[in-house]
């Protein structure tokens, strides 16, 4: 643990939510506002989240308030759970700000099965998924795509995986934004980034990423389970991944252009990795383009993961083992989106968009209940499916948590567990895992994360996503 | 065969989380790098006597990094030539040429022999090594904290590794 515990002056607004004024930094423009119980403060404010939060509240345009969610830590830049809104007409759009993994995300998928109907056959079916799933920083031999077809990725995203039969027509409705953001511009896509993603489509990656098998073992809301299609005891399949090294490299060539021209067009940062460009300006257009293109790529990656999910589960199952697509959000993105009478570029870096039941972004099938959003536990502890509240968008410019939230760095984790240890924990529970190496295994461990069932509760409390379901682990393929 | 290294500075880990670098011994003498615990990423400091066996120590760092246990196969020269504002952001952009190369070409530089370097420019030899697998690969190196500043005896580095 670091030992930075904050010295900014802090208000109390509510029970859960305490806001840093705009007068605690001369160069603030706006004030921050952090959503969290007192344990959960008592985390964030002892390493560098909040001073990030307050270099974010310098930035140009940024408007209303810079937002933490309760999963807020330390990052680079801005910190991982953090939400800033920046006007089109004079704001800024900062790659930093959605980070190197663009559109990491997540996606639930329902299996027409229950799991004690799986059980029998489930210690092959994970197997077999770990197989059929690069993991790691793996390469996907079986869809190394062509110059051509990797630019139809990123300007149609999950549409051309329709035509490659990879996806089927009705996911499409399924997936935020349809799966392809239209502001996508291949061309503005470096040759380094297709290189570094031509064959990674249908990856997990490594890190926190995931392809996890679970069963909904409790419903909080029944009618928005109803509409999502869950059910007691079903079995479902959550799959955590991003754009893999096509997205890293879009976010480093774009922080290293708009290092360089920030002082041409007058801007001076406290953090150099917040690196921005006005909106409207040619650099700040071109990174736009650019993160559609690999937000884009990271909706066909898990849509690849997908298929080859499901042609595990007909393999073991038959035709027993389909599965529907709940949802797939990104917790990684900036988004241009109508907030009251502007239009704002909405960074969320580690935070998911949760619109309510009125929006009109809101998925046709999910109008009564508000769009599906589903965080994540640390490996082989719950996830959550919530649903997003038209309140959000006065609270949090429409915004909820994203997972956890680490509070262990990685060599802390090795150090106070082996990954053997971990294994034999989860086995001990009845998890199978599947995991590559035993020391990733260690840096995951669920003590070197926040409780998700407290941070769950806090955005439940505070307005920010109601909670509908909770998913218990029972096969984890680790990347 | 597994990776050994063929050589390089003096490496050690220390596990330490704060930012606070400690007062500067007066006298550097070998190059050595530090991977500095971070909540979410990976701190990596270098002391070294000049910018040249600064660049050279944090090419080893990264290979430290990314070859953890992997199975390296043949090696090869080549020379890399990376250019930037300053001296803190070649710092950054070097270490950003190896990430792209290891990912792109599954090609990790290993050993370094910089033929020149001034603030805002390196020419280097780097030999380097094929892998299969690479069981850790860094995604980038960020701004964020990025620093390479003079202190007796030389100059000392810090930058943040996305991982």
């Amino acid at each position: 643990m670091t030992a930075a515990t904050s010295s900014y002056p802090t208000i109390a607004v509510g029970e859960l939510l305490r806001e840093i004024p705009r007068t605690a930094r001369s160069d603030m423009r706006v004030p921050v506002r952090i959503y969290a119980d007192d344990e959960l403060w008592r985390q964030i404010a002892d390493d560098r989240s909040v001073e990030q939060l307050v270099n974010v509240a310098t930035l140009p345009g940024v408007v209303g308030y810079v937002y933490a969610m309760p999963d807020v830590h330390e990052g680079y830049g801005f910190p991982v759970g953090g939400v800033a809104a920046m006007r089109e007409s004079d704001g800024v759009i900062s790659p930093g700000g959605v980070g190197y993994d663009i559109n990491c995300g997540v996606r639930l998928l329902a299996a027409a099965m229950d799991l004690d109907e799986a059980r029998p056959r489930l210690e092959a079916a994970v197997h077999d998924l770990s197989r059929s799933i690069p993991s790691g920083p793996g390469r996907n031999p079986r869809l190394d795509l062509s110059t051509a077809d990797v630019d139809r990725v990123l300007e149609e995203g999950c549409r051309f995986l329709v035509e490659r039969g990879l996806a089927l027509p009705e996911d499409l409705e399924r997936l935020e934004a349809g799966g392809a953001l239209p502001g996508a511009d291949a061309s503005l896509v470096s040759v380094r980034a297709k290189q570094r993603g031509h064959d990674q489509l249908g990856t997990i990656g490594s890190g926190n990423h995931f392809v996890e098998v679970q069963v909904v073992d409790e419903l909080f809301d029944a009618a928005a389970a109803e509409a999502y299609g869950l059910h007691r005891g079903q079995l479902t399949v959550l799959i955590h991944t991003g754009s893999r090294g096509l997205g890293h490299q879009v976010c480093t060539d774009y922080v290293r252009q708009m290092d360089q021209v920030m002082v041409r067009h007058g801007i001076r940062l406290p953090d150099r990795q917040l690196a921005c460009a006005p909106l409207t300006s040619p650099e700040g257009r071109a990174y736009f383009g650019a993160m559609c293109a690999a937000a884009n790529f990271a909706w066909s990656n898990r849509q690849a993961i997908t298929d080859a999910v499901r042609t595990v589960f007909g393999r073991a199952y038959g035709r027993s083992g389909r599965l529907r697509i709940v949802y797939d959000v990104a917790h990684n993105i900036a988004k241009l989106e109508t907030h009251g009478a502007e239009t704002l570029c909405v960074h969320r870096k580690g935070a998911t968009r949760a619109f309510g039941p009125t929006h009109p972004e809101t998925p046709g099938p999910y109008r009564a209940v508000g769009q599906p959003v589903f965080i994540p536990g640390s490996m082989g502890t719950a996830s959550y499916v919530l649903a997003g509240t038209d309140a959000a968008l006065g609270l949090s410019f429409g915004s909820t948590c994203h997972g956890a939230g680490r509070v262990m760095s990685r060599g802390e984790a090795k150090r106070s567990r082996t990954g053997a240890e971990v294994r034999r924990e989860l086995e001990g529970r009845g998890i199978i895992v599947r995991c590559p190496s035993s020391g990733e295994l260690a840096e995951e461990a669920p003590t070197a994360y926040k409780d998700v069932e407290r941070v769950v509760d806090v955005v439940h409390r505070a307005g920010l996503a109601r909670k509908v379901a909770r998913l218990r682990p029972v096969g984890v393929v680790k990347g | 065969m597994a990776f050994t290294g063929r050589s390089g500075g003096r490496t050690y880990v220390e596990p330490v989380s704060d930012t606070t670098i400690p007062a500067a011994t007066p006298a550097l003498p070998s190059p050595s790098h530090e991977i500095v615990d971070h909540v979410s990423e990976i701190r990596l400091r270098v002391r070294a006597g000049s910018l040249a066996e600064l660049l050279e120590e944090a090419g080893r760092a990264a290979a430290q990094l990314q070859l953890r246990g992997a199975d390296a196969t043949r090696g090869t020269w080549r020379t890399i030539e990376v250019s930037a504002p300053d001296r803190a952001a070649l710092l950054a952009d070097w270490l950003n040429e190896l990430i792209y190369l290891a990912e792109a070409e599954r090609w990790v530089g290993a050993d370094f022999e910089v033929d020149s370097a001034e603030d805002g420019r390196v020419r280097a030899r780097v030999w380097g090594v094929l892998i299969e697998r690479a069981p850790a690969l860094l995604k980038a190196a960020t701004l964020h904290g990025l620093r390479v500043d003079d202190v007796p005896g030389g100059l000392e580095g810090q930058v943040i590794l996305d991982v």
